[in-house]
């Protein structure tokens, strides 16, 4: 009885989940489209093209900003990998003392809300020259980042199965052989999540952009806040929609590109 | 092995890291010497630099009138590569301004920067300002009046030559001719509307801004002796005293508001959205021509119309001011130089480009001057700017708008 309640109420659930996700996404789209569809009518009202003409403009600087923003999210990415790879590594394999410390101070640039730390790293940024630049800006990323990449791959690490690296190096592989062929591609799940979280948090990071980028650097998410905040909101559904589908094709293709690349290459 | 490199790595950056910071102090002396340099020496400076104009970057024809026609003149005529940096607060300027100062940072990133009000206020009382730059401008001692009290007080706040006008806003309300027939012209007749027509009015809570500019119209329609606030001489809880009327006046509506006043639209877009909807019957804005580019954008009825109150009409002016710490200094008085030319605001006051009133003296202008400015009409849904100059009102002491908004909160909002 309980069981065939269940069945029965699992297509509704599912429905009800596509619709909370699809609602709001059309909402944004008739927004952008200048239209409004509100009650008591039954259809939206008329649409117009114009936000999306002042977006595409070339001189709203939408096309440049798209390129800043992805070029700093996939930079910090990848040196997030790099930083975590060890860490996650050692907080799954080894038991010392301290490990649990360890892991909550690796976790805690996540935790500590970035407003609170953001003037103390800015002035040290000044001093260091980092201010104002792209370098600066990927190395303060790595800071709200980094946590979510370590946490990925430890788990990644944990679910490892030693005794396949056992193997290879009884089959002789050396050190970097039995990374890259048989570390490697069991940790692809916990990458491609960690990478994932990274270049999502990267990309919609407002105010560490904003003050230690100081202006100069300038991502999508900097030139769509002011209209999405009281601005324009049909201009700002258009740059959510324009953010959502960048978001949305680099993760496609980072999974891709991960899955393609071990499946090519035949390493599993 | 790996480790030694990276060790030598770090210890180079560290190295090098105070030893860039130094070559950047070096070439800052000659500041002082462009505020006396001849204005066309400037122009030969500014040359071939790339000035950064910080800006609030939320409104589609203000970033249009910049990237699209003030951009490339500039370019043109001055040799100067204009990049507009949008904002979303002015208030994050300050900010960056005031952890630059403190680190020592003598090179910024900020030529330009658009303020007024508040911000000026903080800028100029924590030395971020450079200059006074204004009377080396060509165009400012042609065409500004700046013994006009609505120029040379920013809020109260004496200018004193750190800020340049760039131009004027009047506060507005905004209202269906549809569905009033004739609109309220007082405070009071205003009261008696919302009265009449419970639920179809309703103001943003401060500290938006168009909200709390509503709150100091109505102030000062209620008081009797509204310059007394233009200087701050009252504390805080004297002023809150003595502004009673006008929590009165705010609370006596409150029951008739939308929501019956227990919620307030957070901020503007969202009033302007009731008001799209038809929800509620007016909305306000301190752009004049705000209802013009509304309905052109097919987002307000082609219905609406704009009024102000007999009791008179808020204005302030905003302005371009110069960081002490901005790079491309000549470049900055350049460009602000130009943005001050008659043909720059003649076609920022075209309602066509941004629709923004004229930092520039009318009776400073040439008959063929003026001839042109006439061929400009204000869209139907706008008043004249003679029925707008009517009525205009100076804002009241920077100083006091904090007090105002958080008095809001402990007279009206919590009642």
């Amino acid at each position: 009885m309980v069981s065939r309640l269940f069945k029965l109420l699992i297509p509704v659930f599912l429905t009800g989940m596509v619709l909370l996700n699809i609602i709001p996404l059309l909402l944004l789209i008739f927004l952008s489209l200048g239209s409004s569809w509100m009650w008591p009518h039954l259809f939206p009202g008329p649409i117009s093209l114009s936000s999306w003409k002042y977006v595409i403009n070339p001189a709203a600087g939408s096309l440049p900003a798209l390129k800043t923003s992805l070029q700093i999210a996939l930079t910090a990415t990848l040196i997030n990998l790099i930083l975590a790879m060890p860490a996650a590594k050692s907080l799954a394999h080894y038991h010392f003392k301290g490990r649990k410390a360890c892991e909550l101070i690796l976790l805690l640039p996540a935790l500590i809300p970035p407003w609170a730390v953001i003037t103390g790293i800015h002035k040290t940024f000044i001093y260091l020259n980092l201010t104002d630049t792209m370098s600066g800006v990927i190395l303060a990323h790595l800071l709200p980042t980094l946590p979510y990449m370590v946490r990925a791959l430890t788990i990644s690490f944990a679910s490892i199965d030693y005794s396949l690296e056992e193997q290879a190096y009884l089959l002789g592989g050396n050190k970097s052989q039995t990374f890259f062929y048989i570390t490697l591609p069991q940790l692809l799940p916990g990458i491609a999540a960690g990478s994932i979280l990274s270049v999502l948090i990267s990309l919609s990071e407002y105010l560490t952009t904003l003050i230690i980028g100081g202006g100069q650097v300038l991502t999508l998410t900097l030139v769509m806040f002011p209209f999405v905040n009281g601005g324009n909101p049909s201009i700002g559904a258009a740059y959510s929609l324009l953010f959502a589908l960048m978001a949305l094709i680099t993760l496609f293709s980072l999974d891709t590109f991960i899955n393609r690349y071990y499946s090519e290459n035949k390493l599993y | 092995m790996f480790k030694k490199i990276l060790a030598l790595f770090l210890t180079l950056g560290l190295l090098t890291a105070p030893l860039a910071g130094c070559r950047q102090t070096a070439s800052l002396s000659p500041d002082k010497e462009l505020l006396q340099a001849d204005f066309s020496q400037i122009q030969k400076e500014a040359r071939g630099q790339t000035v950064a104009i910080y800006m609030w970057g939320g409104d589609e024809s203000v970033n249009r009138y910049m990237d699209e026609w003030v951009a490339p003149r500039v370019e043109k005529e001055l040799g100067i590569k204009l990049k507009r940096v949008p904002i979303n607060d002015a208030r994050e300027m300050i900010n960056k301004l005031l952890t630059e100062k403190e680190a020592g940072k003598t090179k910024g990133s900020i030529d330009i920067m658009w303020i007024n009000g508040e911000n000026f206020k903080l800028a100029k009382d924590n030395d971020l300002l450079w200059g006074p730059f204004v009377d080396k401008l060509p165009n400012y001692n042609r065409y500004i009046d700046g013994e006009d009290y609505q120029i040379k007080y920013d809020f109260g706040e004496d200018t004193e030559g750190l800020e340049a006008p760039w131009g004027k806003a009047q506060f507005v309300f905004i209202y269906d001719s549809n569905k009033i027939a004739s609109p309220p012209d007082t405070v009071e007749a205003l009261k008696a509307w919302i009265k009449d027509n419970p639920g179809r009015f309703t103001y943003p809570a401060p500290p938006d801004f168009t909200g709390s500019a509503f709150i100091r119209q109505i102030l000062a329609g209620v008081s009797s002796n509204y310059d007394r606030y233009l200087t701050a001489s009252l504390d805080r809880e004297s002023l809150e005293t003595e502004i009673t009327p006008l929590w009165d006046y705010l609370n006596q509506i409150k029951p008739y508001l939308w929501q019956k006043g227990i919620t307030y639209p957070e901020n503007i877009a969202k009033l302007n959205e009731l008001y799209a909807q038809g929800e509620v019957y007016m909305t306000m804005s301190y752009n004049p021509n705000y209802a013009d580019n509304m309905i052109k954008q097919g987002r307000f009825p082609a219905t609406t119309r704009t009024f102000v109150l007999k009791n008179g009409s808020l204005a302030n002016t905003h302005y371009l001011a110069i960081p002490f710490n901005a790079p491309h200094k000549a470049g900055a008085m350049a460009v602000i130089d130009y943005l001050l030319s008659f043909e720059a605001q003649l076609a920022k006051f075209d309602p066509a480009n941004w629709g923004d009133g004229l930092a520039i003296s009318l009776a400073k202008l040439s008959p063929e001057e003026k001839e042109k400015l006439k061929q400009i009409k204000p869209g139907k849904a706008a008043l004249s700017p003679e029925e707008l100059e009517k009525y205009k009102l100076p804002e009241l002491s920077g100083a006091y708008v904090d007090i105002i908004e958080e008095g809001w909160f402990n007279h009206v909002a919590k009642n």
